[in-house]
């Protein structure tokens, strides 16, 4: 089923090129993460289609991946409300002043 | 289930799926677009289930929606909006379509061809390999979690 993969591997490269959008455009954290969150669902869909020659590998490695974004999505949560706690804003700009 | 089926579904999906992407990166409300981030991950696991990685599929909506995404959307509900965001449209555009055609070069010169899809996993043989050849990994994984989880309320509790 041919058309199968080129219909998720468009979907995975539009929706990345979105998340991109977000990523960039925007000045907010919580925006920033939930852009990273968007690429990481692109990221993991082209990762199962091109490991499709040994799909239980894709699995196993699937399985990991999807753990370890969810340590770093509590770790960034967590890094946002300590940054929100001291200067009272979830803009990054006051992270480019030195001294923050 | 019918090749012609599966296809047309996996279309509805990813039309759904790019909708709802764009809907979490420009929805003005933070909660809403956290729990769009919900509906992407769902989708993300219906499209997993298509090209037949169920367990994967199972495995995105158990630990992804139901615990990350879950957190975010508890944090951001308490945290509120977080003030006025300020938006680059212009630069974000340019930078998704350079990233738009970068990766569609990428991508178009990788055979796929090769590979039949829906794929057939049989779970007791991915538990075992997991268990066994792959152990040492999962026990990293294990304890880099537990000790990810335990920063984190460090963090948040030093304030």
């Amino acid at each position: 089923m041919l058309l199968l993969s080129y219909i998720i591997v468009t979907t995975a490269i539009v929706i990345a090129s979105i998340g991109v959008y977000g990523l960039v455009s925007s000045r907010n954290l919580i925006r920033q993460l939930l852009s990273i969150e968007v690429i990481f669902n692109s990221v993991i869909l082209l990762m199962l289609i091109f490991i499709g020659g040994n799909p239980h590998l894709a699995t196993m490695i699937a399985i990991i991946l999807v753990s370890v974004v969810a340590g770093e999505v509590v770790i960034v949560m967590a890094l946002i409300l300590s940054m929100y706690r001291s200067v009272k804003t979830l803009l990054s700009d006051p992270l480019e002043e030195p001294g923050v | 289930m019918d090749p012609n089926i599966l296809v047309l579904l996996a279309l509805v999906t990813s039309i759904a799926s790019i909708v709802v992407a764009l809907l979490v990166v420009s929805v003005r409300d933070l909660v809403y677009a956290s729990s769009l981030l919900a509906v992407l991950g769902g989708l993300t696991a219906a499209l997993t289930a298509i090209i037949g990685y169920y367990l994967v599929a199972a495995f995105i909506i158990i630990v992804y929606v139901g615990a990350a995404v879950m957190f975010i959307i508890i944090s951001i509900s308490m945290l509120g909006g977080g003030g006025l965001e300020t938006w680059n449209r212009g630069r974000g555009i340019i930078a998704a379509l350079i990233s738009l055609i970068i990766l569609a070069l990428a991508f178009s010169r990788i055979n796929i061809t090769q590979y039949a899809f829906p794929v057939s996993v049989d779970s007791s043989i991915v538990a075992n390999s997991l268990l066994t050849h792959y152990a040492p990994l999962l026990a990293v994984l294990l304890v880099a979690l537990a000790v990810t989880v335990l920063e984190a309320l460090a963090v948040a509790r030093r304030g």
